[in-house]
């Protein structure tokens, strides 16, 4: 989706510094790069207007008040699993759905409150679906790594989070 | 990391806002629309962060790295910790995302491969070779449908 040119050292050191800490100055970091501040600027803009990077504010499960998370992995009939995949994706607590091959058909990444959320989602919600064969949700009880780093960036980010200080 | 008795006020989540709608705002841009002083601001955002509640930050994306694999790995572990086999697992790059989980597995991987051909390299030279694993279930994304990435479990993000 993302080949509209390669990316070079430069931009590869702007991603670097920016998955860090997004809110050092376009200044700061020309200076760290040894190069001006509009190139920075025009390469970052470049780099969100071809949906290379994102700015987001990430916040942590306590603070969106989602204090778990589940893999829920889903079988369904072969003819039926984008649609289920698709449907699952609608569903406000679900964070992401792939659709896979192997063990499972679809999973998703539940971000969940109370156990009682969670059955609701998985024998309710999801279980009542055409073509849905089984779903398993495994619950994290323990983060081990969790790089914020990267992502699928589905969709452009609108020209609200453009950069615009100077 | 826990949060505590910390609770995150209505002027946090306002902040909060600010930055998911621009990220690389001034802490005086934000002051000035939330009606705050930007010491404020600034020391807000230092607490959240402090409590690995808040980071603002550039997401790239997985293909315009070179990422053109997506695989999750269940993993099973026999006569060592299953924390100490995520905490080994976790040192390789690849390896985006490591949970102790409950249910039929004991490990649930995210991994990021530039190639087919990476996978051998990852499944039976590294991952394959770490004490205590006795079954690597691989499962290939063919497809992202959905990849919401501004909720995390940051405490677990550190590099």
């Amino acid at each position: 989706m993302n080949d509209s040119g390669a990316l070079d050292d430069l931009d590869r050191a702007l991603i670097e510094s920016l998955g860090v800490d997004a809110r050092v100055s376009n200044r700061r970091i020309a200076q760290a790069l040894g190069v001006t501040e509009g190139t920075v600027r025009g390469r970052i803009k470049r780099m969100q207007d071809e949906g290379i990077i994102a700015f987001t504010a990430i916040t942590g499960l306590e603070l969106a008040q989602k204090t778990r998370l589940s893999f829920i992995g889903v079988n369904a009939l072969p003819a039926r699993q984008r649609e289920v995949a698709n449907a699952i994706a609608q569903m406000a607590e679900i964070n992401a759905v792939l659709l896979c091959f192997g063990e499972f058909d679809i999973l998703a990444i539940c971000l969940f409150d109370e156990l009682s959320e969670l059955v609701t989602i998985t024998s309710e919600r999801i279980v009542g679906m055409e073509g849905v064969l089984q779903v398993e949700p495994a619950i994290a009880i323990d983060t081990i790594k969790y790089n914020t780093g990267f992502a699928r960036i589905t969709e452009i980010q609108p020209s609200s989070n453009r950069v615009d200080q100077t | 990391m826990s949060t505590g008795d910390f609770a995150f006020s209505d002027t946090d989540q306002a902040i909060v806002r600010e930055l998911r709608a621009n990220g690389r705002a001034t802490n005086q841009q934000i002051a000035d629309k939330l009606g705050l002083t930007a010491t404020t601001v600034s020391s807000r955002i230092r607490r959240m962060e402090e409590l690995n509640q808040l980071r603002v930050v550039a997401v790239a994306d997985f293909a315009a790295l070179g990422f053109d694999m997506l695989l999750r790995v269940a993993v099973h572990v026999v006569g060592r910790p299953a924390s100490a086999v995520a905490q080994d697992m976790s040192r390789i790059p690849e390896v985006f995302a490591a949970h102790l989980v409950t249910g039929r597995h004991d490990i649930d991987l995210l991994v990021a491969l530039r190639d087919f051909r990476a996978l051998n390299d990852l499944l039976k030279e590294e991952l394959g070779k770490i004490e205590g694993v006795t079954k690597l279930t691989p499962t290939i994304v063919l497809d992202v449908i959905k990849y919401k990435f501004d909720v995390a479990p940051i405490h677990g993000s550190k590099q």
